[in-house]
């Protein structure tokens, strides 16, 4: 009876992941993806891989989001400049 | 299949699924809040697996949100502060909501363990998600008044 | 007062040693002499950085 929770688990990480593709937007998609960081992080923990699970939450769900928000942000500047320049 | 995992994958599958539409829909403020909480459900949803496959080493798994969680919600504060500051969110309501939550799962599991070092580790974990959550969700809303824009 | 804020100073670096070392007590398994010796070495390490890192954000 522990196949609810990972069952349970299973879906959320594949709704989480539908979302994160249906999303368009960068940084719509960079808070999609931190969620889907913990929901990871939870699937692995039902699974009984707990160090698995600590590597997923140390990475997901601080540094993932923080370069991909780098990025759109400097690319987004980048535009701008380019814009000005014209 | 005990009462920890039940309760366990319940608080997980609500918690994580309102968190994962909230995320998807609606606009800027609503999706912030939804991220924030969706890192303080499943910290105490994780303790709670800790003790429905009764394994203690598993609250470090909790710790390690409870920690990181509200740094993830820091870092989209500070990097959408212009989008956010046009329209700011206000959710005390649901936060006050999960803050409980997160106590209520934390007193539960404290009375379950006994009193020993790991009900302390446990009281620890319960304050740092916490004030951690409360934390976040200040900086989400308004912000503090004397940090500059370094 | 050099002397006076040395030793604000490491009253607080003894502060957040205590502390840091008392959390490092809390969070661990078993208690032996090992880990002992490595909570103080890392409670030490973190007094310091956290001294400099309130020095840091409240000095400005």
């Amino acid at each position: 009876m522990a196949d609810v929770s990972i069952v349970v688990a299973l879906l959320l990480i594949a709704a989480a992941a539908t979302v994160a593709v249906a999303t368009r937007d960068p940084v719509r998609q960079a808070l999609v993806l931190s969620v889907m960081g913990v929901v990871l992080a939870v699937l692995f923990t039902v699974l009984q891989a707990p160090d698995v699970g600590l590597s997923q939450l140390a990475v997901g769900s601080a540094l993932t989001p923080l370069l991909l928000m780098l990025a759109v942000r400097k690319v987004r500047r980048r535009g701008q400049g380019k814009e000005r320049e014209r | 299949m005990n009462g920890w995992t039940a309760a366990a994958t319940v608080l997980l599958g609500c918690g994580l699924g309102t968190a994962l539409w909230g995320v998807a829909t609606g606009p800027l403020r609503r999706r912030v809040v939804a991220q924030n909480l969706s890192t303080a459900l499943a910290c105490p949803g994780l303790l709670l697996l800790s003790q429905a496959y009764g394994r203690p080493s598993y609250v470090d798994l909790g710790l390690v949100l409870a920690l990181l969680g509200p740094v993830g919600t820091l870092v989209f504060a500070r990097l959408l502060a212009d989008e956010l500051a046009e329209d700011p969110p206000s959710a005390r309501g649901v936060t006050w909501a999960v803050a409980g939550l997160g106590a209520g799962a934390v007193i539960a599991l404290c009375v379950a363990t006994g009193p020993s070092r790991a009900m302390v580790k446990l009281l620890v974990i319960g304050a740092l998600l916490i004030s951690g959550n409360l934390l976040a969700s200040r900086a989400l809303s308004g912000g503090f008044g004397g940090a500059g824009r370094g | 007062m050099n002397r006076r804020t040395a030793l604000l100073a490491t009253a607080e670096v003894l502060a957040w040693w205590v502390g840091l070392a008392l959390l490092w007590l809390v969070l661990i398994s078993t208690v032996d002499t090992l880990e002992r010796v490595v909570g103080a070495a890392a409670a030490g390490a973190g007094a310091l950085a956290a001294a400099a890192a309130r020095r840091a954000v409240t000095g400005r």
